[in-house]
């Protein structure tokens, strides 16, 4: 079933889980369900991975936690950005675009050939 | 950092982590249920897309603490647990390194505040010490570097190689704040002195260079804070008050920051006065500004960019300037010219003095250097025990470990458990050391001469300390961890399975080569302690060379409480007569110098015999009232003591010699003097004059010859001359001859000068057996803890001797139950197995024995009468080792004699 799926590449799990909580603040099974959602489309995402990054990234500074009442009215563990976890999330987007564009310019070059 | 911090917040950690992934799954349950799966089915689903929720535990506790955190976490829960199984194994291995890093923590603890501290003054670093290497022709007083305050003020021009320099002397003076005066430590400093080293006031203003002008003209004293603290109670007020320094009254301008002590570890002044104070500060010192007055240390703050060399190089056209313009000056001109010779070949010598200048320091480094070291091998000695007693345990553990490692341990990561243990073992010691510490630091600053060294030491643990105590913790638990750790990551895995349980052979050529550094340690420490008890036995045998039981001494200094020269003889006469009324005293007399206190008035003497000549070597020169060598029961070997003729004089000795009545006057030299200045030969009649200069006048007859006492301690055998005491003295050394208890001598003393004057402190009071004792204190200080070190090695590396050769035998009992049954006797079982420890123990003493020569010229100054080679310390110490050695390696040889065959081939 996953089959016609990218695996998710190597560190934009990072990216995407800062991408989700730029929006807004979100807890675990939140931005699981968001993953989920971009998984269907283009990626697979594992999610026993979800919870090991999301506590990387808390301890790297770039998160910060408290613990809040959900939409369910039971209490849930609510991640969002701080201030070096926007500017992380700035710079990846950069050096992503960058990337991108100029792996873009070398499949260019190589159709004008 | 944050995940040390994490370490102390794990249970929460842990329940926060378990309410998040639940309330994941929880949700995710009621999702599945909502797109129709039954629940169970939805259960596993949930559980299977996290992937397990173990797992995702384990995971994400890795990224709080990191792997290895967590395995030490484990491995340190784990080692307490078989630390606290095994009692006895873990109290003897804590308590070795526990005497190991105690004794090195103390010895550091002093090493640190006597030699090593830098000042608590602005950049320590660019201070330094500026000494005049030769010949100075000078007077001097005091010890140690000394130059003359014109020297210093010639020093301050040299402002391109100094921020600044300063100078200062030590001295005592009489305080006094309106009530009974106090005999208090001062320091005479130049005006610069206070802002060359960057020292900022706690209250009021310290001294400055307008401080420092005219002589007398600036009466006032900065107080230390320690002093304004205890004498003042720390009032606010004090700055302005008056107090009176030797009866003259000043002014106190200020209080000095709290951390700042003065620059001398030893001698804390407590009263800073300005050197143009001098005058007032010493009684009878005039000559402040005479260049061939040397009584100050001079010390300078290099510039910035000026190295040490730059500045010693580019100081000595200035110095060898000023040495030729000396010569021109009329004091020196006269010198002989041998003596000029001296003096123009004089050069200036900087050294870095970051740790300012310190008696103490210039006596004691090396002593305590000594013993550090002993301790660092005592340190090594506990860890090789407990190096041996882990590898002991190591093939107890053996098949503990084997399973292990078959269950799937790595090799490292047992190496790790092991090393673990021993760490906690060592930290433990080291705790435990470091309580003990303090004690021993107190036991080693009683050994030290100066009465002030006991006020200004400290035995309070402090960070420095604590982090050198942790440090040397870890280093030990890695010393005798490290060994058994590799041992057990070297065996292979099935033989150590396939060996039957209680014979396991692990680690016993690394045991026999601890055993032998043990024993070479020993014999080194053993060696050492045999060197100093008999360097201090030997010079308690030769004493100072007089019967010094029911001898007292105690000083007085009436010039301090501003009595004039004639007052102060009418005062001592009055002692005198009073001394010699009392029934418990048999005879009193005076010297102008203290004896056996480690300093000596010196200076050239000029002899004219049938020819005029020069002693080679500065004379040992005292002054003292007649009767002072029977009172001491010092012979006279050859003429007369001097009598009441000879005395009769007027100015104070440090100026001029007294003359007698008859302007005769009379010296009396002592054996050594006559041994090397008259060949043996009748000195009787020949003539002597102070100084070496041309100019000296040989005018005072010898009319006596002394037998040789101890003059500045007991080592020393000096050639010395004693003159008349003349009757204008400037501080008075009584020697008493008493009868019945100390005790009762000093109430009849007290009571003869409260009589004479209660307002006179006596500035000291001891027996001249205490007084030995003091003389004595480096020699007894090293031979007590040499030997309690060397006691303590033998002890130590006995019992690894002994432990090796209960498990060899225990090892061998099959085999020599087969020696046995085949005929062999019991005699040559023991000495199969005595053979085996004397290999150690020879192995041991070969290598010792060099190491005890390359280390003898560290201890060679300490010693007395007695080479660090000498044989027969080294054999005894050998022997002592050798035998002791055997007798713990006979109990285990003993054991393997009696083994019976039949059980031995049973045993299995």
């Amino acid at each position: 079933m996953p089959s016609s799926r990218f695996p998710i590449p190597q560190g934009t799990l990072d990216m995407l889980i800062l991408q989700i909580l730029s929006l807004e603040p979100a807890h675990g099974y939140g931005i699981a369900q968001r993953l989920e959602q971009i998984s269907k489309s283009v990626v697979q995402v594992n999610q026993g991975s979800l919870y090991p990054a999301l506590h990387r990234l808390e301890q790297r500074g770039l998160l910060k936690a408290d613990w809040k009442e959900s939409e369910t009215g039971r209490e849930a563990k609510f991640y969002s950005l701080t201030r070096s976890g926007q500017k992380q999330l700035r710079s990846e987007k950069e050096s992503w675009v960058r990337l991108a564009g100029a792996v873009q310019l070398i499949f260019d070059e190589g159709a004008a050939q | 950092m944050k995940r040390i911090l994490n370490w102390f917040r794990l249970r929460r950690l842990e329940s926060d982590l378990d309410r998040e992934l639940q309330y994941h799954i929880d949700r995710r349950v009621t999702d599945l249920i909502h797109s129709g799966l039954p629940e169970p089915e939805a259960r596993r689903r949930a559980a299977l897309e996290l992937g397990g929720t173990t797992k995702v535990r384990e995971e994400v506790r890795d990224i709080w603490l990191t792997r290895w955190l967590r395995d030490f976490v484990h491995d340190l829960r784990f080692s307490a647990r078989s630390i606290l199984r095994s009692p006895s194994f873990s109290a003897t291995a804590v308590l070795s390194l526990a005497l190991g890093i105690g004794a090195t923590t103390a010895l550091y603890s002093l090493i640190d505040q006597i030699v090593l501290r830098a000042l608590p003054v602005e950049h320590p670093e660019r201070l330094v010490l500026i000494d005049w290497i030769g010949f100075q022709n000078a007077e001097t007083f005091g010890t140690h570097n000394l130059m003359s305050y014109p020297i210093c003020l010639d020093l301050q021009q040299q402002k391109q190689f100094f921020d600044g320099v300063f100078c200062r002397a030590a001295t005592t003076i009489n305080f006094s704040t309106g009530g009974e005066p106090r005999l208090t430590a001062a320091e005479l400093v130049s005006g610069t002195y206070f802002s060359v080293l960057g020292v900022s006031p706690a209250l009021g203003r310290l001294l400055t260079i307008d401080d420092d002008q005219v002589p007398g003209s600036s009466p006032v004293v900065v107080l230390s804070y320690d002093f304004w603290k205890n004498q003042f109670g720390g009032t606010q007020d004090i700055v302005g008050r008056k107090v009176l320094v030797n009866q003259h009254p000043m002014t106190i301008v200020g209080v000095a920051a709290p951390a700042f002590h003065g620059i001398d570890v030893g001698e804390t002044p407590s009263v800073w006065i300005p050197a143009v104070m001098s005058a007032q500060s010493i009684p009878g010192f005039k000559t402040m500004l005479d260049r061939r007055t040397r009584w100050m240390q001079i010390l300078g703050r290099l510039k910035q960019n000026v190295s040490l060399e730059r500045a010693k190089t580019g100081l000595q056209p200035w110095f060898k300037s000023m040495l030729d313009e000396d010569t021109r000056r009329t004091n020196i001109s006269r010198a002989s010219p041998e003596q000029r010779r001296r003096f123009l070949a004089s050069t200036l010598a900087l050294t870095p003095a970051p740790q300012g200048h310190s008696v103490l320091r210039h006596d004691f480094s090396q002593p305590l250097w000594v013993l550090f070291v002993a301790t660092a091998v005592l340190l090594a000695l506990a860890c090789l025990n407990v190096a041996g007693l882990f590898l002991a345990r190591g093939s107890a553990r053996h098949r503990e470990i084997s399973t292990r490692l078959a269950l799937g341990a790595s090799r490292g990561r047992i190496g790790r458990q092991l090393l673990t243990d021993s760490l906690l073992l060592a930290i433990t010691g080291g705790l435990l050391g470091v309580a003990i510490a303090p004690i021993a630091v107190r036991a080693l600053i009683a050994f030290l001469p100066h009465n002030t060294a006991a006020t200004d030491l400290q035995a309070n643990i402090d960070m420095r300390l604590l982090l050198f105590a942790f440090l040397v913790s870890l280093l030990t638990g890695f010393l005798a961890g490290g060994a058994p750790a590799l041992q057990a990551g070297r065996k292979s895995l099935d033989s150590a399975l396939r060996e039957r349980g209680g014979t396991p052979s692990g680690g016993l050529a690394l045991r026999r080569a601890i055993v032998t550094a043990q024993i070479a340690f020993t014999l080194i420490l053993v060696i050492a302690a045999g060197l100093f008890v008999r360097t201090l036995s030997g010079l308690l045998l030769k004493g100072p060379g007089f019967d010094t039981s029911s001898l007292i001494s105690f000083g007085i200094k009436p010039d301090l409480n501003g009595y004039s020269g004639a007052e102060e003889s009418r005062l001592i006469r009055r002692i005198t007569e009073g001394l010699r009324d009392s029934s418990n005293i048999q005879a009193s007399s005076i010297a102008l110098v203290q004896l056996l206190l480690g300093g000596a008035w010196s200076n050239s003497l000029t002899i004219q015999a049938q020819e005029r000549y020069v002693t080679d070597r500065e004379i040992e020169i005292n002054a003292v009232t007649p009767g002072f060598f029977a009172t001491l029961g010092a012979r006279i070997v050859a003429g007369r003591d001097f009598n009441e003729h000879d005395a009769l004089n007027v100015e104070a000795p440090h100026q001029s010699l007294p003359v007698s009545e008859s302007g005769q006057r009379a010296v009396i030299v002592n054996e050594a003097f006559v041994k090397r200045y008259f060949g043996g030969r009748n000195p009787l009649g020949a003539r002597v004059a102070m100084g070496a200069s041309p100019g000296a006048k040989p005018d005072s007859e010898i009319v006596g010859v002394v037998e040789n006492i101890s003059y500045t301690n007991v080592r020393e055998q000096s050639e010395q001359a004693y003159f008349p005491i003349g009757t204008e003295l400037s501080g008075s050394n009584f020697y008493l001859r008493f009868r019945g208890t100390p005790e009762s001598a000093f109430r009849s003393i007290r009571a003869i000068l409260r009589n004479a004057d209660p307002t006179l402190p006596i500035s000291y009071f001891r027996t001249l057996d205490e007084q030995i004792d003091r003389s004595l204190n480096t020699e007894r200080m090293l031979a007590a803890l040499s030997s309690s070190f060397g006691t303590l090695a033998l002890l130590l590396s006995l019992v690894g001797l002994y432990g090796v050769m209960s498990f060899v035998v225990t090892q061998r009992t099959r085999e020599i139950g087969i020696r046995l049954a085949l005929g062999a006797t019991r005699v040559s079982t023991i000495w199969l197995v005595l053979r085996d420890a004397l290999t150690m123990i020879a192995a041991g003493t070969a290598i010792a024995l060099p190491c005890v020569w390359a280390l003898g010229r560290l201890v060679q100054s300490q010693l007395y009468n007695v080479k660090p080679t000498d044989p027969i310390t080294i054999l005894a110490a050998t022997l002592v080792l050798c035998s002791t050695a055997l007798g713990a390696a006979l109990i285990p040889a003993r054991r393997a004699a009696a083994v019976s065959p039949t059980d031995a081939l049973r045993f299995e």
